[in-house]
């Protein structure tokens, strides 16, 4: 059963966050350990099982970019897991300007200004997705995710740059 | 986790950081990214008219042992000609730097990128020279 299945929502790219919680919660009561501690060793299995796949399944879709993610890979998109390499030109002199631009920011402003525009293009970039889906363009949907991944890496470093700045000053 | 002196030692003192003219007709540059953890990794090298690489150049972005890796690689391959730098295995960089196996993927990267710029510098060779039999 696959993580959107599981929670009985459609398998889409778009989801609102309350109706996953809804789904989620509701199932997660129904498989709580505390309601099977008098029934017999393989229910409470079954329980603890169900349990587990429902917290993969929300942990995975709860984020827009990891649920994207996820959805290629049910229509047959896989990314490069770990120890695995791209040679994409375009994509990574892209991810290595913004690294550069970004380690050389002289100050906060300078590096919120990189991370806003890097949200931006994330926004744009996943706004983008919902039709390449529609269009079943896989190799553009294996690019747009793999440049979400970098701009996601990115805005994950500003914050650490904007973290150590602070620090400095204090 | 406890990592080795030699790995310390090339991320605190990263040997040959920079960039060298990607349009140099001499220079081979290999650009590699590992999207999983999102590293990226730039490795030059200037190949003289002896046909020995004499320069080398990285920029990496990404872990301690993905910097120490590439360092490494730089250190290495100075001297030695493009067919030789080309064995350089993960494992060799893996094991020098004693990296711990959730980062044997830092090497793989290494690895990779000095492929990707022996294969670039290659490319431009050949372009290079006169065609025999071609017309």
């Amino acid at each position: 059963m696959d993580h959107f299945a599981r929670l009985g929502l459609p398998a889409a790219l778009d989801l609102e966050a309350a109706s996953l919680d809804r789904a989620y919660f509701a199932l997660q009561r129904q498989w709580h350990p505390d309601r099977f501690v008098a029934k017999p060793p393989e229910e409470r299995a079954r329980a603890s099982v169900e349990a587990a796949a429902l917290n993969d399944a929300y942990r995975t879709l709860k984020d827009p970019l990891s649920r994207a993610v996820y959805l290629a890979g049910l229509k047959g998109v896989e990314l490069p897991g770990d120890g695995k390499t791209i040679d994409d030109p375009d994509l990574l002199m892209e991810a290595m300007e913004a690294r550069e631009e970004l380690h050389e920011a002289p100050s906060g402003e300078a590096v919120d200004a990189l991370a806003a525009k890097a949200r931006d293009d994330m926004n744009k970039a996943m706004a983008g997705l919902g039709s390449l889906f529609l269009a079943n363009d896989r190799p553009a949907i294996r690019k747009t995710l793999l440049r979400l991944r970098y701009l996601d890496k990115f805005a994950e470093e500003a914050r650490a740059r904007r973290m150590n700045l602070e620090r400095s000053r204090a | 986790m406890a990592y080795s002196e030699k790995l310390i030692d090339h991320y605190e003192n990263p040997r040959n950081i920079g960039s060298l003219d990607k349009n140099a007709e001499d220079v081979g540059t290999g650009l590699v990214g590992a999207p999983a953890c999102g590293d990226v990794m730039k490795l030059q090298i200037k190949v003289g008219p002896d046909g020995l690489i004499e320069d080398a150049k990285f920029k990496t972005f990404g872990c301690g042992s993905a910097i120490a890796s590439s360092s490494l690689v730089t250190e290495w391959v100075k001297g030695k000609t493009i067919d030789e730098a080309e064995t350089i295995k993960n494992t060799d960089i893996a094991r020098h730097l004693a990296l711990p196996p959730v980062k044997i993927h830092c090497s793989v990267l290494a690895e990779d990128a000095i492929k990707a710029a022996i294969a670039d510098y290659r490319a431009k060779a050949q372009k290079e020279e006169p065609k025999e039999a071609a017309e």
